[in-house]
Protein backbone atom coordinates (compact mmCIF):
# COMPACT_ATOMS: atom_id res chain seq x y z
CA UNK A 1 0.00 0.00 0.00
CA UNK A 2 2.44 2.29 0.72
CA UNK A 3 4.62 1.66 -2.23
CA UNK A 4 1.20 2.47 -4.35
CA UNK A 5 0.71 5.76 -2.26
CA UNK A 6 4.34 6.73 -2.89
CA UNK A 7 3.52 6.76 -7.07
CA UNK A 8 0.12 8.49 -6.75
CA UNK A 9 1.92 10.85 -4.94
CA UNK A 10 4.86 11.76 -7.38
CA UNK A 11 2.23 11.78 -10.17
CA UNK A 12 0.67 14.02 -8.10
CA UNK A 13 3.40 16.50 -7.35
CA UNK A 14 4.74 16.21 -11.04
CA UNK A 15 2.36 18.42 -11.93
CA UNK A 16 3.57 21.35 -9.63
CA UNK A 17 7.39 22.09 -9.50
CA UNK A 18 8.19 18.73 -7.12
CA UNK A 19 10.24 16.47 -8.89
CA UNK A 20 12.04 13.87 -7.59
CA UNK A 21 12.14 10.38 -5.52
CA UNK A 22 9.78 10.22 -2.40
CA UNK A 23 11.40 8.29 0.47
CA UNK A 24 10.59 7.85 3.41
CA UNK A 25 6.91 7.61 3.60
CA UNK A 26 5.56 7.03 6.90
CA UNK A 27 1.81 7.09 8.76
CA UNK A 28 1.71 9.79 11.55
CA UNK A 29 -0.59 9.33 14.52
CA UNK A 30 -3.16 12.04 13.43
CA UNK A 31 -6.15 13.30 13.76
CA UNK A 32 -9.35 10.16 14.49
CA UNK A 33 -10.75 10.98 10.96
CA UNK A 34 -7.82 11.75 8.58
CA UNK A 35 -4.50 9.76 7.42
CA UNK A 36 -1.90 11.99 7.78
CA UNK A 37 1.69 10.61 5.96
CA UNK A 38 5.09 12.25 6.47
CA UNK A 39 7.68 11.73 3.54
CA UNK A 40 10.72 13.31 1.83
CA UNK A 41 11.38 14.20 -2.19
CA UNK A 42 14.70 13.50 -2.41
CA UNK A 43 16.44 15.85 -5.96
CA UNK A 44 19.85 16.78 -6.71
CA UNK A 45 21.26 15.65 -3.86
CA UNK A 46 19.03 17.51 -1.50
CA UNK A 47 16.12 16.13 0.56
CA UNK A 48 13.05 18.48 1.14
CA UNK A 49 9.55 17.06 3.43
CA UNK A 50 6.46 17.05 3.27
CA UNK A 51 2.64 15.90 5.06
CA UNK A 52 0.04 14.49 3.17
CA UNK A 53 -3.36 14.88 4.91
CA UNK A 54 -5.95 12.95 3.19
CA UNK A 55 -9.80 12.55 4.05
CA UNK A 56 -10.90 8.61 4.76
CA UNK A 57 -13.90 9.50 2.88
CA UNK A 58 -16.11 9.27 5.65
CA UNK A 59 -16.88 12.60 6.53
CA UNK A 60 -18.40 13.44 10.11
CA UNK A 61 -21.48 16.00 10.00
CA UNK A 62 -19.22 19.15 10.97
CA UNK A 63 -15.94 18.47 9.04
CA UNK A 64 -15.23 20.16 6.03
CA UNK A 65 -13.58 18.41 2.67
CA UNK A 66 -9.83 18.26 3.23
CA UNK A 67 -9.17 20.05 -0.16
CA UNK A 68 -11.40 23.01 1.25
CA UNK A 69 -9.26 22.97 4.32
CA UNK A 70 -5.95 23.50 1.76
CA UNK A 71 -8.11 26.48 0.23
CA UNK A 72 -8.78 28.27 3.62
CA UNK A 73 -5.06 28.10 4.42
CA UNK A 74 -4.09 29.67 1.36
CA UNK A 75 -6.06 32.49 1.80
CA UNK A 76 -5.39 33.04 5.48
CA UNK A 77 -1.31 32.63 4.58
CA UNK A 78 -1.80 35.43 2.17
CA UNK A 79 -2.97 37.60 5.48
CA UNK A 80 -0.13 36.70 7.71
CA UNK A 81 -1.48 33.84 9.59
CA UNK A 82 0.88 31.71 10.47
CA UNK A 83 -0.02 28.28 8.26
CA UNK A 84 1.73 25.36 6.56
CA UNK A 85 1.98 26.28 3.03
CA UNK A 86 0.33 23.90 0.47
CA UNK A 87 2.39 22.40 -2.65
CA UNK A 88 -0.89 20.73 -4.20
CA UNK A 89 -4.75 20.19 -3.87
CA UNK A 90 -6.42 17.05 -4.49
CA UNK A 91 -10.26 16.57 -5.40
CA UNK A 92 -12.02 13.40 -3.97
CA UNK A 93 -12.59 11.98 -7.82
CA UNK A 94 -8.34 12.01 -8.17
CA UNK A 95 -6.60 9.06 -7.52
CA UNK A 96 -4.94 10.45 -4.18
CA UNK A 97 -8.69 11.51 -3.22
CA UNK A 98 -9.82 14.34 -0.90
CA UNK A 99 -6.27 15.60 0.38
CA UNK A 100 -3.15 18.15 0.22
CA UNK A 101 0.28 18.02 0.67
CA UNK A 102 1.23 20.87 2.51
CA UNK A 103 5.21 21.42 3.23
CA UNK A 104 6.59 20.15 6.46
CA UNK A 105 6.78 22.75 9.07
CA UNK A 106 9.64 21.79 12.39
CA UNK A 107 8.39 21.85 15.69
CA UNK A 108 5.68 19.93 17.90
CA UNK A 109 2.16 19.19 17.56
CA UNK A 110 1.82 16.54 20.59
CA UNK A 111 -0.05 18.21 23.78
CA UNK A 112 1.43 16.35 26.01
CA UNK A 113 5.13 16.89 24.74
CA UNK A 114 5.16 20.46 24.73
CA UNK A 115 3.68 21.17 28.38
CA UNK A 116 6.30 18.58 29.99
CA UNK A 117 9.29 19.02 27.99
CA UNK A 118 12.46 21.00 29.08
CA UNK A 119 12.67 22.43 25.35
CA UNK A 120 9.29 24.35 25.56
CA UNK A 121 9.85 25.98 28.72
CA UNK A 122 10.56 29.74 27.48
CA UNK A 123 7.55 29.09 24.66
CA UNK A 124 5.04 28.22 27.30
CA UNK A 125 4.19 31.43 29.49
CA UNK A 126 3.84 33.59 26.14
CA UNK A 127 2.34 30.82 24.37
CA UNK A 128 -1.60 32.47 25.66
CA UNK A 129 -0.78 35.68 24.18
CA UNK A 130 0.64 34.40 21.05
CA UNK A 131 -2.68 31.92 20.56
CA UNK A 132 -4.80 35.00 21.39
CA UNK A 133 -2.66 36.86 17.92
CA UNK A 134 -3.08 34.17 15.69
CA UNK A 135 -6.93 33.65 16.71
CA UNK A 136 -7.55 37.31 15.78
CA UNK A 137 -5.37 37.51 13.15
CA UNK A 138 -7.57 34.35 11.09
CA UNK A 139 -10.89 35.92 12.78
CA UNK A 140 -9.52 39.31 10.55
CA UNK A 141 -10.50 37.32 7.12
CA UNK A 142 -12.76 38.43 4.90
CA UNK A 143 -15.68 35.84 5.27
CA UNK A 144 -16.41 36.04 1.65
CA UNK A 145 -13.52 34.41 0.62
CA UNK A 146 -15.26 31.19 1.59
CA UNK A 147 -18.01 30.89 0.01
CA UNK A 148 -18.02 26.51 0.31
CA UNK A 149 -17.86 27.17 4.38
CA UNK A 150 -21.46 26.53 6.13
CA UNK A 151 -22.52 29.86 7.99
CA UNK A 152 -23.90 29.26 11.55
CA UNK A 153 -25.31 31.17 14.31
CA UNK A 154 -24.46 30.21 18.04
CA UNK A 155 -27.93 29.05 18.08
CA UNK A 156 -28.28 26.91 14.65
CA UNK A 157 -25.00 25.01 16.07
CA UNK A 158 -26.72 24.63 19.35
CA UNK A 159 -29.47 23.38 17.95
CA UNK A 160 -27.67 20.83 15.28
CA UNK A 161 -25.61 19.76 18.17
CA UNK A 162 -28.82 18.73 20.08
CA UNK A 163 -30.42 17.20 17.36
CA UNK A 164 -27.24 15.27 16.65
CA UNK A 165 -27.18 13.93 20.14
CA UNK A 166 -30.90 13.04 20.13
CA UNK A 167 -30.48 10.88 16.32
CA UNK A 168 -27.99 8.77 18.75
CA UNK A 169 -30.83 7.74 21.42
CA UNK A 170 -28.69 7.90 24.32
CA UNK A 171 -30.26 9.83 26.57
CA UNK A 172 -28.20 12.58 29.10
CA UNK A 173 -29.62 14.36 31.71
CA UNK A 174 -26.67 16.72 31.72
CA UNK A 175 -26.68 16.95 28.14
CA UNK A 176 -30.53 17.96 28.67
CA UNK A 177 -29.45 20.54 30.79
CA UNK A 178 -26.90 21.46 29.17
CA UNK A 179 -28.97 22.41 26.01
CA UNK A 180 -32.02 24.28 28.30
CA UNK A 181 -28.93 26.49 29.70
CA UNK A 182 -27.09 27.16 26.54
CA UNK A 183 -30.51 28.43 25.02
CA UNK A 184 -30.72 31.24 27.63
CA UNK A 185 -27.45 32.85 27.30
CA UNK A 186 -26.07 35.84 25.58
CA UNK A 187 -23.35 34.93 23.78
CA UNK A 188 -22.11 38.46 22.35
CA UNK A 189 -23.26 40.38 19.33
CA UNK A 190 -20.27 40.32 17.15
CA UNK A 191 -19.42 39.97 13.43
CA UNK A 192 -19.61 36.94 11.95
CA UNK A 193 -15.87 35.42 11.23
CA UNK A 194 -13.96 32.76 9.94
CA UNK A 195 -13.75 30.11 13.01
CA UNK A 196 -10.89 27.58 12.98
CA UNK A 197 -13.30 25.40 15.04
CA UNK A 198 -10.54 23.39 17.08
CA UNK A 199 -7.75 25.54 17.89
CA UNK A 200 -6.08 23.98 20.82
CA UNK A 201 -2.89 22.11 21.49
CA UNK A 202 -2.30 18.82 19.02
CA UNK A 203 -3.93 21.38 16.41
CA UNK A 204 -0.72 24.38 16.54
CA UNK A 205 3.23 23.47 16.32
CA UNK A 206 5.12 25.27 18.39
CA UNK A 207 9.01 25.12 18.75
CA UNK A 208 11.12 27.00 21.69
CA UNK A 209 11.00 30.51 20.06
CA UNK A 210 6.90 29.77 19.85
CA UNK A 211 3.54 29.36 18.06
CA UNK A 212 4.83 28.24 14.74
CA UNK A 213 1.90 27.35 13.09
CA UNK A 214 -2.07 26.35 12.63
CA UNK A 215 -3.05 22.90 11.47
CA UNK A 216 -5.90 20.98 11.23
CA UNK A 217 -9.06 23.13 9.72
CA UNK A 218 -11.52 20.32 8.99
CA UNK A 219 -13.81 22.04 11.87
CA UNK A 220 -13.96 25.41 10.29
CA UNK A 221 -17.00 27.41 9.77
CA UNK A 222 -18.17 31.26 9.65
CA UNK A 223 -19.83 32.63 12.45
CA UNK A 224 -19.22 33.99 15.93
CA UNK A 225 -15.62 34.30 16.66
CA UNK A 226 -15.63 34.03 20.26
CA UNK A 227 -15.84 30.63 19.93
CA UNK A 228 -12.52 29.74 19.03
CA UNK A 229 -12.00 32.01 22.52
CA UNK A 230 -14.07 29.36 24.48
CA UNK A 231 -12.85 26.48 22.64
CA UNK A 232 -9.67 26.99 23.73
CA UNK A 233 -10.30 27.32 27.58
CA UNK A 234 -12.17 24.22 27.63
CA UNK A 235 -10.81 21.53 30.41
CA UNK A 236 -10.65 19.29 27.51
CA UNK A 237 -7.89 20.57 25.85
CA UNK A 238 -6.34 21.17 28.88
CA UNK A 239 -4.61 17.68 29.37
CA UNK A 240 -4.78 17.03 32.95
CA UNK A 241 -2.93 20.57 33.61
CA UNK A 242 -6.26 22.08 34.63
CA UNK A 243 -5.87 24.88 37.08
CA UNK A 244 -3.98 26.52 33.35
CA UNK A 245 -7.36 27.60 31.87
CA UNK A 246 -6.00 27.94 28.46
CA UNK A 247 -4.96 25.07 26.51
CA UNK A 248 -2.90 23.29 29.77
CA UNK A 249 -0.33 26.31 29.80
CA UNK A 250 -1.95 30.07 30.40
CA UNK A 251 -4.24 32.17 31.68
CA UNK A 252 -7.44 33.82 30.02
CA UNK A 253 -5.83 37.50 30.99
CA UNK A 254 -3.17 37.17 28.87
CA UNK A 255 -5.23 35.02 25.40
CA UNK A 256 -7.52 37.80 25.32
CA UNK A 257 -4.96 40.47 25.77
CA UNK A 258 -3.04 38.72 22.82
CA UNK A 259 -6.24 39.03 20.79
CA UNK A 260 -7.37 42.44 21.74
CA UNK A 261 -3.53 43.64 20.77
CA UNK A 262 -4.55 42.72 17.09
CA UNK A 263 -8.53 42.20 17.11
CA UNK A 264 -10.65 45.04 16.28
CA UNK A 265 -13.59 44.70 18.64
CA UNK A 266 -12.39 44.27 22.65
CA UNK A 267 -13.53 40.82 24.18
CA UNK A 268 -14.14 40.74 28.39
CA UNK A 269 -13.09 37.59 30.35
CA UNK A 270 -16.50 37.58 30.91
CA UNK A 271 -17.97 37.01 27.42
CA UNK A 272 -16.02 33.51 27.50
CA UNK A 273 -17.97 31.61 29.95
CA UNK A 274 -20.74 30.41 28.09
CA UNK A 275 -18.80 29.61 24.97
CA UNK A 276 -16.64 27.38 27.17
CA UNK A 277 -19.73 25.36 28.14
CA UNK A 278 -20.68 25.69 24.38
CA UNK A 279 -17.29 23.85 23.62
CA UNK A 280 -17.41 21.51 26.00
CA UNK A 281 -21.19 20.08 24.76
CA UNK A 282 -19.82 20.54 21.06
CA UNK A 283 -16.67 18.16 21.95
CA UNK A 284 -19.32 15.63 23.52
CA UNK A 285 -21.46 15.62 20.71
CA UNK A 286 -18.35 15.31 18.55
CA UNK A 287 -17.30 12.14 20.75
CA UNK A 288 -20.70 10.59 19.92
CA UNK A 289 -20.58 11.41 16.68
CA UNK A 290 -17.15 9.47 16.06
CA UNK A 291 -18.31 6.70 18.72
CA UNK A 292 -21.41 6.33 16.20
CA UNK A 293 -19.42 5.72 12.98
CA UNK A 294 -17.83 2.18 14.97
CA UNK A 295 -21.24 1.50 16.45
CA UNK A 296 -23.48 1.70 13.54
CA UNK A 297 -20.56 -0.79 11.89
CA UNK A 298 -18.97 2.61 9.11
CA UNK A 299 -15.45 2.00 10.54
CA UNK A 300 -14.98 -1.08 12.97
CA UNK A 301 -12.21 1.35 15.05
CA UNK A 302 -11.64 0.92 18.38
CA UNK A 303 -10.14 4.41 18.44
CA UNK A 304 -13.53 5.68 17.53
CA UNK A 305 -15.19 2.95 20.00
CA UNK A 306 -13.06 4.10 22.59
CA UNK A 307 -13.85 7.97 22.44
CA UNK A 308 -17.52 7.09 23.30
CA UNK A 309 -16.55 6.49 26.62
CA UNK A 310 -14.85 10.30 26.22
CA UNK A 311 -17.97 11.70 26.72
CA UNK A 312 -18.28 11.60 30.74
CA UNK A 313 -15.75 13.28 30.55
CA UNK A 314 -17.61 16.32 28.97
CA UNK A 315 -20.42 15.78 31.29
CA UNK A 316 -17.65 16.39 34.07
CA UNK A 317 -16.54 19.25 32.92
CA UNK A 318 -20.19 20.84 32.54
CA UNK A 319 -21.86 20.33 35.98
CA UNK A 320 -18.14 21.24 37.13
CA UNK A 321 -18.90 24.78 34.99
CA UNK A 322 -22.43 24.90 35.83
CA UNK A 323 -22.84 24.05 39.29
CA UNK A 324 -19.23 24.10 41.15
CA UNK A 325 -17.32 27.18 40.34
CA UNK A 326 -15.15 25.56 37.75
CA UNK A 327 -13.23 27.86 35.64
CA UNK B 1 -21.79 -17.73 37.92
CA UNK B 2 -20.93 -21.13 37.10
CA UNK B 3 -16.86 -20.40 35.78
CA UNK B 4 -13.61 -21.00 36.85
CA UNK B 5 -11.11 -18.50 37.81
CA UNK B 6 -9.44 -17.11 35.94
CA UNK B 7 -12.42 -14.25 36.84
CA UNK B 8 -13.48 -12.46 33.57
CA UNK B 9 -11.52 -9.27 35.26
CA UNK B 10 -8.44 -11.77 35.89
CA UNK B 11 -8.61 -12.82 31.95
CA UNK B 12 -8.85 -8.82 31.00
CA UNK B 13 -5.66 -7.63 33.25
CA UNK B 14 -3.57 -11.06 31.79
CA UNK B 15 -4.27 -9.91 28.47
CA UNK B 16 -3.27 -5.91 29.71
CA UNK B 17 0.21 -7.10 31.05
CA UNK B 18 0.44 -9.47 27.42
CA UNK B 19 -0.02 -6.39 25.33
CA UNK B 20 1.94 -4.02 27.91
CA UNK B 21 4.93 -6.68 28.52
CA UNK B 22 5.41 -7.80 24.94
CA UNK B 23 3.68 -6.63 22.21
CA UNK B 24 3.86 -2.50 22.98
CA UNK B 25 7.91 -2.84 22.68
CA UNK B 26 7.09 -4.67 19.00
CA UNK B 27 5.02 -2.23 17.20
CA UNK B 28 5.85 1.17 15.15
CA UNK B 29 4.83 4.22 16.88
CA UNK B 30 1.60 5.18 15.61
CA UNK B 31 0.27 1.46 16.61
CA UNK B 32 1.57 2.49 19.83
CA UNK B 33 -0.53 4.75 20.56
CA UNK B 34 -3.64 2.61 19.71
CA UNK B 35 -2.51 0.02 21.46
CA UNK B 36 -2.63 2.24 24.48
CA UNK B 37 -5.69 3.38 23.62
CA UNK B 38 -6.80 -0.90 23.59
CA UNK B 39 -5.02 -0.96 27.20
CA UNK B 40 -7.64 1.82 27.87
CA UNK B 41 -10.50 0.34 26.92
CA UNK B 42 -9.89 -3.02 28.79
CA UNK B 43 -9.24 -0.81 31.86
CA UNK B 44 -12.62 0.34 31.04
CA UNK B 45 -14.17 -2.56 31.17
CA UNK B 46 -12.13 -4.38 34.50
CA UNK B 47 -13.15 -0.68 36.14
CA UNK B 48 -17.31 -1.55 34.92
CA UNK B 49 -17.18 -5.01 35.77
CA UNK B 50 -15.93 -4.29 39.38
CA UNK B 51 -17.63 -1.11 40.26
CA UNK B 52 -20.26 -0.67 37.74
CA UNK B 53 -23.35 -2.19 39.41
CA UNK B 54 -22.89 -0.53 42.91
CA UNK B 55 -22.03 2.90 41.08
CA UNK B 56 -25.51 2.98 39.40
CA UNK B 57 -27.64 2.15 42.22
CA UNK B 58 -25.73 4.88 43.91
CA UNK B 59 -27.23 7.22 41.34
CA UNK B 60 -30.49 5.09 41.22
CA UNK B 61 -31.49 5.27 44.65
CA UNK B 62 -31.09 9.51 44.72
CA UNK B 63 -33.14 9.00 41.29
CA UNK B 64 -35.91 7.39 42.72
CA UNK B 65 -36.38 9.97 45.89
CA UNK B 66 -36.35 13.24 43.50
CA UNK B 67 -38.57 11.98 41.11
CA UNK B 68 -40.59 9.26 43.13
CA UNK B 69 -41.09 6.65 40.64
CA UNK B 70 -40.36 3.01 41.72
CA UNK B 71 -38.82 2.33 38.25
CA UNK B 72 -37.40 5.99 37.59
CA UNK B 73 -34.14 5.33 34.93
CA UNK B 74 -31.54 8.00 33.58
CA UNK B 75 -34.00 8.03 30.72
CA UNK B 76 -36.84 8.91 32.40
CA UNK B 77 -35.09 12.29 34.10
CA UNK B 78 -33.35 13.00 30.81
CA UNK B 79 -37.03 13.64 29.45
CA UNK B 80 -38.44 15.40 32.93
CA UNK B 81 -35.34 18.01 31.93
CA UNK B 82 -36.17 17.82 28.41
CA UNK B 83 -39.71 18.93 29.20
CA UNK B 84 -38.90 21.00 31.83
CA UNK B 85 -41.06 19.15 33.75
CA UNK B 86 -38.61 19.06 36.74
CA UNK B 87 -37.65 22.42 38.48
CA UNK B 88 -34.19 23.09 37.23
CA UNK B 89 -33.12 25.21 39.53
CA UNK B 90 -33.68 22.79 42.04
CA UNK B 91 -30.76 21.93 44.20
CA UNK B 92 -31.28 18.11 44.29
CA UNK B 93 -31.29 17.80 40.74
CA UNK B 94 -28.46 19.41 40.45
CA UNK B 95 -26.32 17.59 43.17
CA UNK B 96 -27.91 14.26 41.15
CA UNK B 97 -26.39 15.72 37.70
CA UNK B 98 -22.99 15.89 39.80
CA UNK B 99 -23.35 12.24 41.30
CA UNK B 100 -24.13 10.94 37.83
CA UNK B 101 -21.07 12.65 36.49
CA UNK B 102 -18.71 11.30 38.84
CA UNK B 103 -19.88 7.86 39.13
CA UNK B 104 -19.43 7.43 35.40
CA UNK B 105 -16.04 9.15 35.13
CA UNK B 106 -15.42 6.79 37.89
CA UNK B 107 -15.56 3.80 35.65
CA UNK B 108 -14.40 5.29 32.14
CA UNK B 109 -11.61 8.03 33.11
CA UNK B 110 -10.66 7.92 36.99
CA UNK B 111 -7.48 9.94 36.36
CA UNK B 112 -9.59 12.54 34.33
CA UNK B 113 -8.20 16.03 35.97
CA UNK B 114 -11.83 17.58 36.72
CA UNK B 115 -12.82 14.13 38.41
CA UNK B 116 -9.44 14.15 40.61
CA UNK B 117 -10.06 17.77 41.64
CA UNK B 118 -13.22 17.09 42.94
CA UNK B 119 -12.97 14.09 44.98
CA UNK B 120 -9.35 15.37 46.50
Amino acid sequence: MTEDLGNILKEKLANTSIEGEIVNLEPLTGGASKEIWKFEVNANGKSDRYILRRGSGVEGPLAIKTSDEAKIQKTVRKLGAQVPEIVAVSSLDEELGDAYIMKFVYGESIARKILRDEEYKNTLPKLAFECGQSIAKIHQADINEFPFLPSKTVFEQINDLYQTYVSFNQPSPVFEYTHLWLKKQNFGEINDALVHGDFRLGNIIVDKDGLKSVIDWELAHIGNPLQDLGWICGNSWRFGNTNKVVGGFGDLADLLKGYNSVSNYHVDENMVKAWQVFGTFRWGVICLIQASAHLTGSINSVEKAAIGRRVSETEIDIVDLLFLGGK
Amino acid sequence: MIFDRPSSIELLKAVNHFLDDKIKSEVPAHLAFKLRIVENVLNIVIREIELGQELSEDVTKDLKELIELDAANIDDLASLIKAEKINIEDESLKNLLVKLSKNKIAVDNPNYSTFKKLVE
